[in-house]
């Protein structure tokens, strides 16, 4: 029985237990030394152990600076098997202030100590259990720049844990900061180079997350990634090496990550030979088929990061390993991530280039991917999807084909009126704006699926992003639409939302607001139509911008909607019975920008136009008021731009001349 | 051992072949006497066997081996696992690296399945059933294979004697020496050297590998047809 003691259950052997607390130092170490090999290996014993209260006692041995270093250790070694239990455990443990304990262990134990490992291997493993509890961490200078010293010069199991700990934690640029001042891109350099050869992987990985968390989206750190070197290689450098076939594949992927996120935060040009033969390629080769599929999910998914906005990017990556057949080969893998990867993928490379989103569509049959992942279970996947079907919505030609064929609407309107998070609601209504273009044959059937009263309800969004998407699709639904939709539209939107939102604080919504009543007001039916109902709410509409302080372009939409009224029969006369709309009319056919003046004249001439009933009269009136006088100085200026307009405008009045 | 190449007397290939490599001879390849030595000490070092390499070393003339600093312990830890004192094995290596068996709990199962053998050995059948469900049930319930091998391992005990049961393999020395080289390379591991397992054994299997994809492809060449003396068999032509 003798040799069946380590494999006790913690009940029925409290004895050793109760030595935990015994004066003598030698029976703590040997009460402690057997808690450690009972802990080690078993969930169920660590869980007993937890239960059983011994923890703050643990914590208690940890930190008694005049305790045998060997209880210490042994302690901190117990709390370390503890701390890569379930995560129920190590919940327990943050809860009783293990973190803490160990941070503050840190600022004073001796650095190539064997207890500093120890406390580094604890607190490593009870921050790889989400949530971290970073707040344990402070941003203290002293703090950090020891733990960076650690990174540089202590035990390779030392530097991998304190770099793991950090590359949880920093997770914004406060963090990227503190760690960029302490010196961190030095340590990371020194764990990143390795003499001739390449360094092992348990040392290079977290040295490479913890670079790209701190370059991510951060100029000027990347900016000092850049020039950080050791022995005579810069960062870069040593990432370039990383990134080759002979490394090992998660070596490689997170080389090619950091020089992503280091040449999005604009510190490496997207021409760079770093980018575009270092980190690009290795990223299309880690997404071939050979790869296993969490490479591949984060290879795609990186890469999408990487070509997002830059178009010779994208059209490179495009052509680089057949990267269109792999990703269209990930998107039928199994897993949430890789789906996601894959859909961002190509969401990027079809972002601006008309070619690439025909390829992506035609030689990989998408569009059933897409649809099956926007029903997918999982949020991900649905908003990446939509992510895709957006950036393949802004080729005109597909709109009209593959989109028609796959009826992507309706899918899209069902996610759009589940109540869907903020992010997709703002992808997928970007998507409806450029479904709802005018030549798009979706239009009609997205209109008996409600999309009127959506939009509407979008505008009402506290987010800005929200209700210009709401606004602007109104806007393309009305442009050139039959008059019951514009009707639809003015009675589901309401004249108190319209003028809400022309007061909005974003101006682009004041712009698209004005485009919708232009598009509103449009053909000579509809104009009088719609004015016979809401006249003076337009009227009034008009006039808060034209006298308001708003942009140029906000007031030119304004003017361009009285141009649009002066086109109607009765609303004409709407303009004509209005003294201070015709005396504004005046002010801008002098204003100084001209694209004012324009659009005034625009509406000058459709006022002034003969062989309309009553044109004698309105020129009469207008002539009174200043118009004529107006027009005449505008033709005095010779302005090449306007100069035909304020003729044939002139030529109208030729009574008067 | 000895990969002296065989003297070849066939030469009679067909003239139109004579730009390919002729397959059907063996090369004339002369491995070096300190390349093999070379090879013969790296397994001794990495699997542990510090008094065999020392030996060699005087034999052969060689240098002193660069000897990895946890040679001694690995040395009593496998000479631990071997002799069946698993719960000294399990302490001594949380002392040498604590945390190892909580990485790779497999490892752990394994270890702690040894010492289940250990009983059925002795006849201990009551003892053996309680430590099974007191802590190796944990494991097998949350991983398949190692309920399989749980599984095997306890029905040792329903026969009368378990040597002469078809499960009897477990309870054989090269059951535990299986282990204790995991077990050897699991620490190497830990101490991030860059070869967990001799050089030797990766150039056997790359024979086997080899040999295997020429069969694929019906390729006639110099087989070897028999590793532990080294034979090679020429093709018949």
């Amino acid at each position: 029985m003798q040799q069946l003691t380590v494999f006790m259950d913690i009940e029925s052997s409290r004895s050793y237990m109760d030595e935990l607390y015994s004066h003598d130092g030698a029976r703590v170490v040997e009460a402690l030394v057997t808690l450690k090999n009972t802990v080690i290996g078993s969930n169920r014993q660590k869980g007993s152990v937890i239960q059983q209260g011994i923890v703050p006692r643990l914590l208690q041995l940890m930190a008694d600076e005049t305790l045998d270093p060997n209880i210490r250790l042994e302690a901190t070694i117990t709390v370390g098997s503890l701390a890569k239990g379930t995560a129920e455990n190590v919940a327990a443990l943050v809860e009783q202030g293990t973190a803490t304990v160990l941070v503050e262990l840190l600022k004073t134990v001796p650095v190539e100590s064997k207890l500093a490992e120890a406390v580094l291997c604890a607190l490593r493993s009870v921050f790889l259990h989400p949530p971290a509890p970073v707040a344990a961490l402070p941003a203290d200078m002293r703090l950090l720049t020891r733990l960076t010293q650690i990174a540089r010069e202590a035990s390779p199991t030392a530097r991998a844990c304190v770099v793991r700990i950090l590359s949880i934690w920093c997770g914004s640029p406060l963090e990227q900061e503190a760690l960029c001042a302490s010196g961190a891109c030095a340590a990371v350099a020194a764990m990143l180079h390795n003499g001739r050869g390449s360094p092992p992987p348990a040392r290079a990985l977290p040295a490479l997350d913890l670079l790209a968390a701190m370059c991510f989206e951060n100029a000027s750190v990347s900016q000092v990634a850049m020039n950080t070197r050791h022995n005579d290689r810069a960062i870069p450098e040593l990432l370039t090496y990383l990134v080759s076939r002979d490394k090992p594949l998660p070596v490689a992927m997170g080389a090619a990550r950091c020089l992503t996120y280091i040449h999005r935060a604009d510190a490496l040009t997207a021409d760079d030979s770093r980018v575009v033969f270092g980190a690009l390629p290795c990223l299309a080769r880690l997404c071939t088929k050979e790869m296993p599929e969490e490479i591949r999910a984060t290879a795609a998914e990186t890469l999408a990061y990487l070509a997002e906005v830059d178009t010779s990017l994208q059209r490179l990556a495009a052509i680089s390993n057949h990267l269109m057949s792999s990703l269209a080969d990930i998107v039928n893998c199994n897993s949430a991530a890789a789906k996601q990867g894959a859909f961002k993928c190509f969401a990027s490379l079809g972002a601006n280039d008309e070619d690439i989103r025909k390829r992506i569509i035609e030689t990989h049959g998408l569009m059933v991917h897409i649809v099956n992942g926007m029903n997918n279970p999982e949020p991900a996947v649905r908003l990446a999807a939509v992510r895709c079907l957006h950036s393949l919505s802004r080729s005109v030609q597909q709109l009209r084909t593959t989109f028609q064929d796959h009826a992507v609407w309706r899918p899209l309107m069902q996610l759009l009126s589940d109540s869907p998070e903020t992010e997709l609601l703002t992808v997928g209504s970007s998507t409806l704006c450029n479904l709802l273009l005018e030549f798009s044959p979706a239009k009609e059937p997205m209109l008996d699926q409600g999309a009127v009263e959506m939009l509407c309800n979008l505008t009402k969004r506290p987010e800005a992003a929200l209700r210009l998407n709401g606004i602007w699709a109104l806007m393309n639904m009305a442009f050139q639409a039959e008059q019951k939709v514009k009707q639809r539209i003015l009675s589901c939107l309401g004249t108190e939302q319209m003028f809400r939102l022309l007061s909005d604080a974003d101006t682009r919504v004041i712009m698209k607001t004005l485009g919708l009543l232009r598009n509103l007001l449009s053909t000579r039916q509809h104009i009088d139509a719609i004015m016979s109902e809401y006249s003076s709410q337009v009227m009034q509409a008009v006039i808060v911008v034209l006298e308001g302080s708003y942009p140029a372009e906000v007031k030119e939409q304004a003017l361009c909607i009285l141009g649009n009224l002066g086109d109607g029969e009765k609303a004409k006369d709407l303009i004509m019975a209005n003294e201070d709309v015709l005396r504004k009319l005046v002010d801008y056919l002098a204003h100084p920008e001209s694209k004012l003046q324009e659009a005034a004249l625009f509406v000058a001439g459709n006022l002034v136009w003969r062989g309309e009933a009553g044109a004698a009269a309105r020129q009469a009136r207008l002539a009174s008021l200043g118009v004529l006088r107006a027009l005449q100085l505008l033709r005095a200026r010779r302005d090449p731009h306007l100069h035909d307009k304020v003729k044939t405008a002139l030529a109208q009045f030729n009574e008067f001349t | 051992m000895s990969f002296e190449p065989s003297t070849n007397s066939n030469s009679s290939s067909d003239k139109s072949d004579r730009k390919l490599p002729d397959r059907s001879k063996g090369d004339d390849l002369q491995i070096s006497r300190t390349d093999m030595n070379m090879l013969i000490m790296n397994y001794l070092v990495t699997e542990g066997f510090k008094e065999a390499a020392l030996k060699f070393q005087q034999e052969a003339g060689l240098q002193e081996p660069a000897l990895c600093s946890s040679l001694d312990e690995r040395i009593m830890i496998r000479e631990a696992v071997q002799n069946g004192r698993i719960p000294d094995a399990i302490a001594m290596v949380n002392a040498l690296h604590p945390e190892l068996l909580d990485n790779d709990r497999y490892l752990y199962f394994h270890l702690q399945q040894l010492q289940l053998l250990e009983l059925i050995r002795g006849g201990r059948a009551e003892e053996a059933l309680s430590f099974a469900s007191a802590a190796l049930a944990e494991a097998g319930a949350a991983d398949r294979t190692a309920l399989t091998e749980l599984e095997r391992s306890l029905a040792l005990l329903a026969f009368p004697d378990p040597h002469a049961s078809p499960f009897a393999d477990l309870l054989l020395p090269s059951h535990s020496q299986k282990i204790a080289s995991e077990l050897n390379a699991a620490i190497l591991k830990m101490e991030n050297q860059e070869y967990t397992n001799p050089k030797l054994c990766s150039l056997l299997r790359m024979i086997l590998w080899s040999q295997n994809e020429l069969d694929k492809h019906n390729i006639k060449y110099p087989k070897m047809t028999d590793l532990a003396n080294a034979t090679i068999e020429q093709p018949k032509l």
